[in-house]
């Protein structure tokens, strides 16, 4: 089609009335066009307010709940530990009390009396102590420690403490470990140690005879890897409808061996629920008459070679107490009693300082072997006390010290040690306990501040390896000796104190210049060698410094950098004398 | 039916039979909007089917012969103000295929209350598509001059075969199959 129409050079009337219509109905149809937008936009705007109110509000009451929680748990955790604190004490006064008693009682009838009181203390405390385990479980504030254990270790343990109860006087306790459990596990030993015992301590109790055996394996692969653990007995087993009983709390099946309720059926329960919490499972299985297997399961985590290892020697040497000067710092006169007593029956010379200022005002450089400090007291409490000694006195003026404490460890382990503490007791603290700890304790610091102060020199005619003995793990020793002579573990000795001493300035130095990466690192080689070489105590103290170094202020770091001085010096010492 | 389908038919108009004869027509045909047409409004299909007659009363040229070549001058219209489309399209076939899932989706954003027809294809083989359309509207030829049109636009030759379809009244099949070209 093609255009041949010519354009006329003016347009009609209606033509033009056309187009003139024709724009005022654009017009009016772009008019409601905008008002159309303008309302879907207010619309749109309210909407994405009231999203965002409702947010807001949500966020809120999620962080209430979150605060309201967190708050709930903090006077929970409180609670438990002012209880724990509050029955602990006087039931520790009661237990002094009845060794003072029976220390000194020679008429058979009355010791008698006195053991049967013991036992019942005993056996009160337990159940003290289940309860608390029980209620801390049921207000969901128990916490699980990670910690280096060596299971073997743990196992024996407990199997001294089973050999040692008249039931078990013609039975036997066996103990397998299996090689598939690495040498080092991590996990919380003291909840482990109470699972196991108390699968061990029921099989005592439902079995007449015929041997307990603990068993444990690891299976799986490397990224599973599971620990069973089982304990074996051949009493009188359980009856199938009981046994979904069994972990229920408050259960306890009667039977004829027990013939009174004994303990407060909260054993297996707790035990239930500290396997649970450590991500396992518990089970049994038993054949009515024919005995039982308790087990449980958990995930297992090898420790890393030359860690640290938190664990007691059960075979150290015993040395004197005779004569050791100690500054006793405590507040409660039970406890002053009972600690006085004691302290004097091994022997030491005690200097008793009824709160933190006495002890801070008793104290002087050389003027005691040990301090034993109570942790809890008015006014200056034992922390505070011994955070003043350090501020007064260098490191090297200072004697070992051992915190006596009857919170849970745990609870105040952190501000111990980073004041340098040598060990924590806990209350109620028995006699064997404190005669060991302070065994232990002068057994680390051999050579320093050990007592023998009449009689001058420590014992020099000790060969070196009893000397090395004293200072490395035996572990460490034994591997040293493998490929190693004597004189070379002295040598190796020798030349990681040279370096050590070095180390520890170097920390000191490039902390002063601010360059905490150096600090970080110097620690780190610290840690390493000490593992190496057997230290623990020492890789300890520089592992503190190596992962804390951001948050240590000047104060902590010289206390930590002291303590490890003073380790080291004392190596030296021992080494040399 | 929208404004500008409405505006273009008179701009066609004019082009062809002068301003003068569009005048007379508009002012002399019975028309709702009064011949008063924007781009942006709606009108009365009807209105559309009314001037196409009168035109082809004016001219002698037949209604459906009219409404193709309105669908020419439809296709350069849209290459003009549409050009977008036709970009990344290499043959009629797409652009063919292209009305219902992208031009359509683009008039609905300009206009929601749209009433658009549609328009399905099959390409059943290389050289033949066939295209189903479907509206209340009997515009079925001013489709067939959309569809020559754009043959036109990629130098393609086809034959184009209308049938209506038995079981859809408002429907009818165009079977486009190209021609070779040597």
């Amino acid at each position: 089609m093609t255009s041949n129409a010519e354009k006329p050079a003016t347009v009609s009337r209606s033509r033009y009335e056309r187009e003139r219509t024709a724009r005022e109905h654009a017009e009016q149809l772009l008019e409601e066009k905008s008002r159309e937008l303008f309302f879907v936009s207010e619309a749109l705007s309210k909407h994405a307010a009231e999203l965002e109110k409702a947010v807001e509000d949500r966020t809120a009451e999620l962080n209430a709940a979150l605060k309201k929680a967190e708050k709930d748990a903090a006077i929970k955790s409180r609670f438990f530990a002012t209880m724990n604190h509050e029955i602990r004490t006087p039931l520790g006064g009661l237990m002094g009390m009845i060794d003072l008693l029976a220390m000194d009682e020679e008429s058979r009838s009355k010791q008698e009396l006195l053991r049967y009181a013991k036992a019942s203390g005993l056996a009160l405390s337990r159940i003290v102590n289940d309860v608390l385990d029980f209620s801390k479980m049921e207000a969901g504030v128990i916490s699980f420690a990670q910690e280096n254990v060596d299971l073997r270790a743990l196992v024996e343990s407990i199997g001294s403490m089973v050999r040692s109860d008249e039931r078990m006087a013609e039975r036997h306790f066996l103990a397998s470990i299996d090689e598939s459990v690495p040498e080092r596990i991590i996990c919380d030993a003291t909840r482990i140690r109470q699972v196991i015992s108390n699968f061990v301590t029921n099989a005592v109790r439902y079995s007449e005879d015929g041997p307990v055996i603990v068993r444990a394996r690891g299976y799986g692969d490397s990224e599973n890897e599971v620990l069973r653990i089982e304990v074996e007995d051949s009493g009188v087993g359980v009856e199938e409808s009981r046994i979904k009983d069994l972990f229920q709390d408050f259960s306890q099946i009667p039977n004829s061996l027990t013939a009174a309720a004994q303990g407060t059926g909260l054993g297996l329960a707790i035990s239930r629920r500290i396997v649970e919490g450590l991500n396992g499972r518990i089970g049994v299985e038993t054949e009515l008459g024919k005995g039982s297997v308790f087990w449980f399961e958990i995930p297992m985590i090898s420790a890393p070679l030359n860690s640290v290892v938190e664990q007691e020697d059960f075979s150290r040497a015993s040395r004197p107490i005779k004569g050791l000067r100690i500054l006793l710092a405590e507040d409660n006169a039970i406890n002053q009693k009972m600690l006085l007593t004691f302290l004097r029956r091994m022997g030491a010379n005690v200097d008793l300082a009824e709160n933190g200022a006495v002890a801070l005002r008793k104290f002087a450089p050389q003027k005691y072997d040990l301090i034993l400090m109570d942790v809890a007291m008015p006014e200056i409490d034992g922390l505070e006390a011994v955070r003043r000694m350090r501020e007064q006195w260098s490191p090297d003026q200072l004697p070992p010290i051992v915190f006596l404490t009857a919170h849970e460890i745990p609870i105040i382990m952190e501000d111990a040690m980073a004041l340098g503490a040598t060990r924590v007791l806990t209350k109620p603290v028995q006699y064997e306990n404190l005669q060991s700890g302070i065994r232990e304790v002068m057994g680390l610091s051999d050579g320093d501040a050990t007592p023998d102060a009449k009689g001058g020199k420590a014992k020099s005619d000790e060969d070196p390896e009893t000397r090395l003995r004293k200072l490395v793990s035996a572990d460490a020793l034994k591997s040293h000796l493998t490929f190693m002579t004597i004189e070379g573990v002295v040598e190796l000795v020798d030349d990681y104190v040279q370096d050590g001493l070095t180390i520890v300035d170097r920390i000191q130095t490039s902390y002063d210049s601010g360059d905490l990466d150096r600090c970080k690192m110097e620690a780190h080689s610290l840690v390493g060698s000490s593992s190496i070489v057997g230290f623990d105590e020492i890789a300890d103290q520089a592992r503190r410094i190596e992962l804390g170094i951001a948050k240590l202020d000047a104060k902590q770091l010289a206390i930590l950098l002291g303590g490890i001085g003073v380790g080291l010096r004392q190596i030296q010492d021992t080494m040399s004398a | 039916m929208k404004g500008s389908i409405f505006l273009e038919l008179l701009e066609m108009a004019e082009e062809t039979f002068g301003e003068e004869v569009v005048d007379r027509i508009l002012d002399t045909t019975d028309l709702e909007s009064g011949g008063a047409y924007t781009s942006v409004g709606t009108y009365s299909c009807g209105e559309l089917v009314t001037l196409v007659s009168a035109f082809s009363d004016h001219s002698g040229i037949d209604g459906e012969e009219l409404q193709r070549l309105f669908g020419h001058w439809m296709m350069t219209f849209f290459t003009k103000r549409y050009g977008s489309f036709f970009e990344g399209k290499t043959s009629a076939f797409d652009i063919l295929e292209a009305i219902e899932d992208e031009i359509h989706v683009e008039v609905r954003k300009l206009y929601p209350d749209a009433e658009l027809p549609t328009f399905a294809t099959d390409r059943f083989s290389v050289k033949e598509l066939d295209m189903v359309y479907t509206s209340p509207r009997p515009l079925a030829p001013f489709c067939r001059g959309l569809i020559e049109a754009c043959l036109n636009l990629f130098n393609q030759k086809a034959t184009i075969e209308m049938s209506a379809l038995a079981d859809a009244m408002q429907s009818t099949k165009f079977r486009i199959s190209l021609v070779d070209q040597s």
